[in-house]
């Protein structure tokens, strides 16, 4: 009988690219390539749709269940918390009431949702660090996350040390059988006795996160009193539950009654004696009895059917996957931290996530389809797949300039010192101000898009005169 | 949008007052320097202008100088010019067509939303009907965005789309179903209407136009400078040819024709003012090869039929001069009238403006045979039947021979360009307008007592009053 619990859920939206990919003029600053590469009028009217959808209301509903004694755990990608910090502050705000309550704790989360991971594994762990601290100061809290998840819950051997190396305590990961052999995921486990693993029961996490309004589910429909018994009657010491925070409302319609399944599930875990636990909570108590778990060298995740092959399972993925490479190689090369930055945030996974169906039939491939953006469909599947790879081919030769010298600053911007001998870039700031998209953030920001419309024009430099070897007069 | 049902809409006025309409134009090319590569940026410039003076509030929308405002009013506010791509423009200091998909791009994402929700819902609302005049192939995508956007608000009924071809470039990157569905199809000539007939669609012919200021007489000082400057640089012939570099414009034909009439004694002068395109090269490698002397000639100061004068007074060795700076009009006219012939001898020409405007100088325009509809061989112009430049010289000679046919061509030429004017123009343009909102079913809006913030919700639900209403 598990008499432990522990509840996360996940709140991501990805930078959607622009699609078609938008041509991006010779010698373009980084600030105008960002404004050819994502789609922020698209993100925008995504993340009002669901913040509408979800996360208001789905917030509103984990406030009165933390206030009702409930004990739950929430991570955010700092690709929502840019889009909350932009559009709707409202939201970000309650948001902060939640990660302050008691009863809740912050989870770390991989900032850009991204495959740094596989590319990068040093900025990696670095990054995850940053991505701590960050969130401590966004949420105003007094300590940073000690337990963290990855992208898409993302574990394997370097991963773990990686976490290490970045001082967690604890990680999310994905309790599949074929990572979990004979064992249950119903227990804390470790592989060093220095980062503890939560294990998703990813059965009856699926229960909730895909089946509860699949009408064509022989268990449909789900009640919070069975859901509770299940949890009790799973054999172990703690049942770990992972969601998407989308769930409520978004992938559930709230008419399916997740939220009032949600509302029930409290009383009913506590009348069959489940405690739910604060992740951090669930290792200090558990720690002393915590198993050794191998870990696999090919990652698990808690997507499709939990290996790499959801994101890497197709030609277009793996093409998708090679051009991951060449910017982020490429930009490292410039030395110039404003195209790191964008070539992390083209790490995105949901840039493989969201071509998962190339290719494919069934019910994986229907998620995937689920969560390309409409828009794009009228692109045509072949038009898709080669417009996202343009995406990444106009920003690899985008980056010439950098490492030719031409680059066309703005008056009084001029270019930066010289870079090409310097030392590999830090990782560029966390945070909205850094990468707030050019039609909606700073001050330089603005003044472009005004320039293209009603604003200031702004002042090319002039082009040198072309030498000529013929002869030439001027007027007199 | 087309209706089957010939009745007018309720409301449908068969005239539009400028009390009533508002006009959009849209066009790569525009007013700047910078936004001028051919006829294009003069006739939507003068057309703009012209509906301004004539009360109609004016929208122009085009790739303009990334140097100058974004947004600017002109003609007491009833001018509003609206600079687009200048974040792009900045990297392609040399012209509207530098950068052309960079421009595209950005001109089909965001002008179709601009059009439909700052100009149109808060002209809708003040009971104004809106006529999009678009230019070119390169606003083809952005006028199918805008009547589907103009639908999604619910006031598509309240606005007259019309597309125009100025030429037949990019025609095959249009999708003429969707945009001869959702748009009236003009042109400029009847050669152009014979050219769209191969597309499945029949535009309405509606001519180009020039400015009235195109007619007034160039100041005699001007031209005796120059023709002083020509004679004493040894010159007899003075020719210009202004154009893009374009084979379709003849060049070699005109250079061709220069170097047989030098060989003839005649010592011509050619003055040409080109584009930035790679063809130049192909023309001054023809030129030098033909054993011409080609200077280009860079601006300093400001250009003046006097510094040019000068110039040609200084190089009698000097065939052609091959400028390189924007040409203001005092000077182009001066030149045109100037010289003994113009030199607008396009093998294909949809309408061919550059010859209107030598008219309108007081020139002798040169033209080709194919969208020049206002020349007629012998009355007005030199009408060219052949590409062979042998026609160029044998006409050339006979205009220096009879200077009666050339006093006649002048005279002739600038009664026609006066027809032309864009007032004249532009009357029978309203009326062909009318009869595409007849066959839109346009009906026009009343004007809603809402507030200009109050948004699209308001905006749509006067639009639907206003179809009810009697």
């Amino acid at each position: 009988m598990a008499q432990h619990l522990v509840i996360y859920t996940v709140v991501h939206q990805p930078r959607r690219l622009k699609l078609p990919a938008q041509p991006i003029p010779r010698g373009a600053v980084p600030r105008d390539i960002e404004r050819c590469l994502f789609d922020e009028r698209m993100n925008r009217r995504y993340f009002e749709k669901v913040a509408r959808t979800c996360y208001h209301p789905a917030s509103q509903l984990f406030l009165e269940l933390a206030d009702r004694g409930l004990k739950l755990c929430i991570g955010f990608s700092l690709s929502f918390l840019r889009q909350a910090e932009l559009w709707d502050e409202a939201l970000l705000e309650r948001f902060r009431r939640l990660v302050n309550h008691p009863n809740v704790e912050l989870i770390n989360v991989e900032p850009y949702h991204s495959f740094l991971f596989y590319v990068d594994i040093d900025a990696f762990w670095r990054r995850m660090r940053q991505a701590a601290e960050h969130v401590r100061r966004l949420f105003g809290l007094r300590r940073a996350p000690s337990v963290t998840d990855t992208t898409e819950m993302f574990m394997s051997n370097d991963i773990y040390f990686a976490l290490v190396r970045a001082g967690f305590r604890g990680a999310f990961m994905d309790g599949r059988p074929w990572v979990m052999g004979w064992r249950e995921p119903s227990y804390l486990y470790h592989y060093t006795r220095d980062l503890y693993l939560l294990t998703r029961h990813f059965r009856l996490s699926d229960d909730v996160g895909y089946r509860f309004s699949n009408r064509s589910w022989a268990l449909w429909p789900l009640f919070a009193d069975t859901y509770a018994a299940w949890v009790a009657e799973a054999g172990g010491d703690l049942v770990t539950i992972g969601w998407d925070f989308e769930t409520f409302g978004e992938h559930h319609w709230q008419e399916t009654g997740i939220f009032d399944f949600m509302r029930a599930l409290p009383d009913e875990l506590g009348r069959r004696g489940v405690q739910a636990l604060l992740a951090s909570e669930a290792i200090q108590r558990l720690a002393p009895r915590s198993h050794h778990l191998p870990l696999p060298a090919f990652p698990t995740t808690w997507a499709g059917e939990g290996g790499v092959e959801f994101f890497l399972g197709n030609p277009a993925q793996q093409a998708i996957f090679q051009l991951m490479h060449h910017v982020y190689h490429k930009a490292l090369l410039t030395r110039d931290p404003a195209l790191v930055d964008l070539a992390l945030w083209l790490l995105q996974s949901d840039n493989l996530h969201l071509i998962q169906w190339f290719g494919r039939r069934g019910s994986e491939a229907e998620v995937s389809a689920y969560f390309t953006p409409r828009e794009w469909w009228r692109l045509g599947p072949g038009g898709i797949i080669h417009e996202l790879q343009q995406v990444y081919r106009n920003f690899l030769v985008a980056m010439d300039a950098f490492l030719t010298g031409e680059v066309v600053y703005l008056p009084g911007e001029g270019p930066p010192p010289a870079r090409r001998n310097a030392p590999r870039p830090e990782l560029p700031p966390l945070g909205p101000a850094a990468q707030a998209p050019a039609a909606a953030a700073g001050a330089d920001g603005r003044r472009e898009a005004a320039a293209s419309q009603l604003g200031t024009a702004v002042a090319p430099e002039a082009a040198p005169p072309r030498p000529s070897r013929r002869r030439t007069a001027r007027l007199p | 949008m087309r209706s089957s049902d010939s009745r007018p809409a309720p409301g449908l006025r068969t005239s539009l007052g400028p009390e009533r309409t508002e006009f959009v134009l849209l066009a790569f090319e525009g007013p700047d320097p910078y936004s001028r590569a051919g006829g294009l940026g003069v006739r939507v410039t003068q057309l703009a202008r012209s509906l301004a003076e004539m009360g109609y509030r004016t929208h122009q929308i085009f790739v303009g100088s990334p140097e100058l405002p974004g947004y600017e009013e002109q003609a007491g506010g009833l001018l509003r010019l609206y600079r687009w791509c200048q974040w792009i423009s900045r990297y392609y200091p040399h012209g509207v067509y530098e950068g052309e998909n960079e421009k595209l791009y950005d001109f089909n994402e965001t002008v179709p939303e601009f059009v439909a929700e700052r100009i149109a819902l808060p002209a809708v609302r003040a009971g104004r009907v809106v006529v999009v005049l678009a230019e070119e192939w390169h606003t083809a995508h952005a006028v199918c965005e805008i009547s589907d956007r103009l639908w999604e608000a619910g006031i598509r009924r309240h606005a007259l789309l019309v597309w125009n071809a100025n030429n037949t470039m990019g025609f095959d990157r249009i999708n003429w179903g969707r945009l001869g569905y959702v748009a009236t199809l003009t042109t400029v000539s009847r050669y152009m209407k014979h050219v769209m007939w191969g597309r499945g669609v029949n535009p309405m012919v509606i001519p180009n136009g020039i400015a009235p200021e195109a007619l007034a007489p160039v100041h005699p000082r001007q031209v005796a400078a120059l023709r002083r400057g020509l004679a004493e640089g040894g010159g007899r012939v003075l020719l210009v040819k202004v154009g893009r570099f374009d084979p379709d414009k003849r060049w070699l034909m005109a250079v061709e024709a220069v170097a047989q009439l030098k060989a003839m004694g005649l010592a011509p002068r050619l003055v040409m003012r080109g584009g930035i395109e790679p063809h130049e090269y192909e023309v001054l490698g023809r030129a030098r090869a033909l054993g011409l002397t080609v200077m280009p000639v860079h601006q300093e100061g400001e250009p003046t039929a006097a510094r040019l004068a000068s110039l040609l007074a200084s190089h009698p060795d000097v065939d052609v001069f091959n400028l390189k700076f924007f040409v203001p009009d005092p000077l182009l006219r001066a030149l045109y009238r100037a010289a003994d012939a113009v030199l607008a001898n396009s093998g294909i020409e949809p309408f061919g403006l550059v010859g209107l405007e030598v008219m309108g100088a007081g020139g002798v325009a040169v033209t080709g045979a194919t969208g020049e509809d206002y020349a007629v061989p012998y009355h007005n112009a030199v009408v060219l039947e052949t590409d062979d430049p042998r026609e160029i010289v044998h006409h050339v000679a006979r205009l220096a021979e009879e200077p009666a046919l050339g006093e006649a061509l002048r005279r002739n030429g600038h009664e026609t360009a006066a027809r032309f004017a864009w007032p004249d123009v532009i009357a029978g343009m309203l009326d062909r307008l009318a009869f595409a909102a007849r066959l839109q079913g346009v009906a026009w809006p009343a004007p809603a007592a809402a507030s200009e913030g109050e948004g699209p919700e308001r905006a749509r639900e006067a639009a639907a009053a206003a179809e009810e209403a009697p």
